[in-house]
């Protein structure tokens, strides 16, 4: 009878396998999956650079109120009195000054910082609200399909295969103005809260089939080993059997698969505002101001440059930090 | 390693990036000439109707000219022709029954293309006129052109068919916008329709049952093309039309390419205006703005001789404007494409809420939100400056940055909420974004509502609509009052949908003013329709006069002879030669 991986102490041996692991544990004593996975994770050196990169990026985001008080400077206010004859900013390097860090867009005379700033609460918002909701949908989903089997488990197949049959690009251009014109009519005022609530549903209505159909073929899997049927041999309900035997198994897929739809997400909402479906003008956005940018690349490098390397810097730190989250978690895996 | 290579590509763009940013934009003041009048006149002397047209200096025969351009022509049926692009092609391969002479600075005048003089008003009053038809012009098969196939170019305009060109004449001649029920072409293909008729082969007859001054002015849109009833091909048409001008189209590949050779039956001395340079047009389509300037400013091969038909895009004006090598390729000229922020007349009442509007609106910083004035030049009147008799006026003075105080002031303590209808389009967002920014300035309360853009000019032109205000932008078919305020102000023609009346304004005095000046001779009205011009901003304030467009044109070193039409704002082909 072999023991559930997650249940207890298993001897360090067996976890740590994998190339990335952490020097052998000299004390001797067994710990349990989660901390060793803690312990790979510290001793990798990308894992943290990108791990604190994804904490300031979170803080910023978290206190962008606070920096604009501090910075003194909203991110609708306009200095188009710093902009030359054709709507380019005076100064070095796209105005960048003390008072403008990043410079200024050209046009309309904005603060580069301050709406990267915002941006950055916007994208990881939308990303992060849209990577629980899809992991929530996926899992349960994915979950009952695999352990239930049966009809059921035909029935969410078959939502899966429809999903993912349905056009992306067709529903996010069509349904945001629909809803709009739903729900405030042709004159009502639009928070910018319901554009991001909409991009939201959107994609978790579309990003969900990924990750339920991975957790169902590992419940599958695992709906067969012992532990599994002796837990059912010893009378256990399917709250426990879920709950308690399954899901502790499936927490290393289900967080790789969080970490990876996050900045498919953020990428995501940008490609959306780039071909102008995304959020509205008003909206700080990552995505509106890289379309608004490329324009420009010629004549002003600098308004195409913070932008880009704000929003590569945080893919690359959210997709890395995944990646050694991975690693660390499933050691066999890593490559 | 991984790692390593993403960090060395982050590196490397970072760098790239920022050296690329190192230089300092210390402004400077790009001039544009806005400060020049429309001068028009319909000549009468038929010396000046005559050919050839004087030569160009320093252009020589030979050469393929080519012109980039993003969008396709739809088609070159010279009935259905209604685009700028189509309508700057088709002198090429067709004539009308009058044409403007135009020397790309606002001097304009009308003379006879086909008809040897612009028309006689044989009455006085505006209501039967007579062109007599030039001697010695020939369709691309050698045979003369005569009254009849001119009659023939203007019944088949009555096609359902072939709908999508102008259609003053239609209506003119049956006297109702309906007027392809009125008189029904496919049922009559060897009659004219009523009130036109060919007294003999070298005359044409137009009568109206209402006076028609600007007949002369409408009869220079293509729909007077000449056709020979055998030739007519229908639909077809636009890919094959049957030429009567210096060139002709000799391969058509829809969406692809127009090349246009020259005609040989084309004679100079019959022709008031076009010339015959280069062996060949050829119309290119498919690259962007962007990289057709891009094409043109790099110079190489065929593209020495090309002209980026598009405008220079905002976002490169500075690195060509800032190009002295680049001034003798740059062409920079106001057009006669008026644009106003609409105000919705049916919805917004209180006429000192539309004066605080016009007040509120800051013209320097809308500018530059555009391009600056490479792309723009403000504008306070209702029609633009290239209006033959414009007078510049401010009703509303606001000085170039808007005058919010004044705006508070006229809005007396009250917060009106206006919605602001825009189009779902990047630059129209931006607009509105800044349009927005000025007007809560001054104490209004607004709200942007997105329109896809496709659909915007259909839903704008809906009565009824559910917006306050909304961008509209108007470029008229000849630059006379008579085709702007009456088409744009009068309230008697607000129907259902498909209003060119946007703002929804229908003031009884006003419209009875329209009915006056439209009975006078065109030389008399141009004076009384700058007056009117005054006198409705003054009393009515209907919209607010934003910008007009400025043509900015970037061509190849061997690309000559392109001049901005001042008459519709698009390079004109007809004096376009290549240097050796």
């Amino acid at each position: 009878m072999s023991l559930s991986p997650a249940a207890g102490p298993v001897p360090a041996a067996i976890g740590s396998g994998g190339t990335a692991g952490p020097p052998r544990d000299r004390r001797g004593a067994g710990h349990s999956p989660g901390r060793l996975a803690w312990l790979r994770l510290r001793a990798d050196r990308t894992a943290l650079a990108s791990g604190a990169a994804l904490v300031l990026f979170l803080l910023v985001a978290l206190a962008a109120p606070l920096i604009e008080l501090t910075y003194g400077i909203g991110p609708r206010d306009q200095f188009q009195d710093r902009l030359d004859g054709f709507g380019l900013p005076l100064g070095r390097a796209g105005g960048v000054s003390g008072e403008h860090f990043f410079g200024l867009e050209p046009r309309l005379g904005r603060d580069i910082f301050i709406r990267l700033v915002y941006g950055l609460r916007t994208s990881l918002f939308v990303a992060l609200a849209a990577a629980v909701l899809t992991s929530v949908i996926g899992v349960v989903l994915g979950t009952l399909a695999g352990y239930l089997g049966g009809w059921l488990d035909a029935v969410v197949t078959w939502i899966t295969d429809l999903t993912l049959a349905l056009p992306f690009l067709v529903v996010a251009l069509v349904l945001p103005p629909m809803l709009t014109l739903r729900f405030y009519g042709q004159r009502d005022t639009v928070p910018a809260a319901f554009g991001v609530g909409v991009l939201i549903v959107i994609f978790a209505v579309f990003g969900w089939t990924g990750t339920a159909r991975l957790i169902r073929g590992q419940v599958i899997a695992l709906r067969e080993r012992e532990f599994v049927a002796a837990a059912r041999a010893s009378g256990a309900g399917p709250w426990h059997m879920l709950f308690r035997e399954l899901l502790p198994n499936l927490r290393a897929p289900i967080l790789v698969s969080f970490s990876l739809t996050v900045p498919q997400f953020v990428t995501g909402e940008a490609a959306l505002s780039f071909i102008g479906v995304g959020l509205t003008e008003e909206t700080p956005s990552f995505g509106r101001m890289i379309y608004q940018s490329l324009e420009y690349l010629q004549t002003d490098p600098a308004f195409v440059l913070f932008p880009g390397v704000v929003i590569f810097a945080l893919v690359l730190a959210v997709n890395l930090f995944g990646d050694a989250l991975r690693d660390a978690l499933d050691p066999k895996s890593a490559g | 390693m991984r790692q390593r290579a993403a960090v060395a590509v982050g590196g490397a763009f970072v760098l790239v990036s920022a050296l690329s940013a190192c230089s300092a934009n210390t402004g400077g003041e790009p001039q544009v000439d806005t400060g020049r009048q429309a001068t028009g006149v319909i000549a009468t002397d038929p010396r000046d109707s005559a050919g050839p047209a004087p030569e160009v200096a320093g252009a020589r025969r030979g050469g393929t000219f080519t012109i980039l351009r993003e969008t396709p022509i739809s088609h070159l049926d010279p009935q259905r022709t209604y685009s700028f692009a189509g309508l700057m092609t088709v002198p090429l391969i067709a004539r009308t029954l009058t044409t403007w002479k135009d020397d790309g600075e606002g001097n304009l005048r009308l003379v006879g293309d086909l008809a040897e003089t612009p028309g006689r008003d044989v009455d006085d009053d505006c209501k039967v006129w007579e062109f007599r038809v030039r001697d010695g012009v020939r369709f691309e098969d050698g045979r003369p052109v005569t009254a009849r196939e001119i009659g023939y170019g203007i019944a088949r305009s009555f096609d359902p068919d072939l709908a999508g060109g102008p259609t003053y004449l239609q209506e003119w001649l049956v006297d109702t916008p309906q007027y392809d029920t009125a008189w029904d072409f496919q049922a009559n293909r060897t009659s004219l329709p009523p009130g036109l008729t060919t007294p003999d082969d070298r005359t044409l007859r137009f009568e109206f049952a209402r006076p028609r001054c600007d007949l002369p002015f409408a009869v220079s849109l293509p729909t007077t093309a000449p056709l020979p009833s055998d030739r007519d091909t229908g639909v077809d048409l636009g890919n094959a039309p049957f030429s009567s001008g210096p060139y002709k189209v000799t391969r058509y590949r829809a969406g692809v390419e127009i090349v246009m050779e020259r005609n040989e039956h084309w004679d100079a001395t019959t022709d008031p205006v076009r010339h015959q340079y280069p062996d060949r047009f050829v119309w290119s389509f498919g690259p962007t703005p962007d990289a057709a300037a891009n094409r043109v400013i790099a110079d190489n091969g065929a593209d020495q001789s090309a002209l980026s038909w598009d405008y220079v895009p905002a976002s490169l004006i500075a690195r060509v404007a800032g190009d002295a090598g680049l001034r003798a390729r740059t062409i920079l000229s106001p057009t006669p494409s008026a644009n106003h922020l609409v105000i919705n007349n049916a919805r917004v009442t209180d006429l000192r809420v539309r004066q605080a509007l016009n007040h509120a609106i800051d013209r320097e910083g809308l500018v530059k939100v555009l391009g600056g004035r490479h792309v723009a030049v403000p504008m306070t009147t209702l029609m633009p400056p290239a209006t033959i008799g414009h007078r510049t006026y401010d009703a509303y003075p606001a000085g170039p940055d808007g005058d919010p105080d004044k705006a508070r002031e006229l809005l007396g303590g009250q917060r009106p909420e206006l919605v602001l209808g825009a189009a779902d389009s990047s630059l129209e967002q931006q607009v509105a974004t800044q349009l927005k920014g000025n007007l809560e300035r001054a104490g209004f309360t607004i709200t942007i509502r997105n329109i896809p853009d496709d659909a915007k000019l259909d839903e704008i032109k809906k009565s009824g609509n559910p917006w306050d205000l909304y961008l509209g932008s108007w470029a008229a078919d000849w630059p006379s009052g008579a085709s702007i305020l009456p088409v744009l102000y009068d309230g008697r023609t607000i129907r259902a949908q498909g209003n060119s009346n946007h703002a929804y304004f229908n003031d009884p005095a006003i419209n009875a003013e329209f009915d006056r000046i439209l009975t006078l001779p065109p030389t008399e009205q141009s004076r009384q329709w700058a007056e009117l011009d005054e006198r409705i901003m003054e009393e009515h304030a209907p919209v607010v006069p934003l910008y007009v467009d400025v043509a900015y044109l970037v061509h190849g070193a061997k690309a000559g002879g392109i001049f901005v039409s001042s008459v519709f704002g698009s390079p004109a082909l007809v004096d376009a030669h290549v240097k050796p």
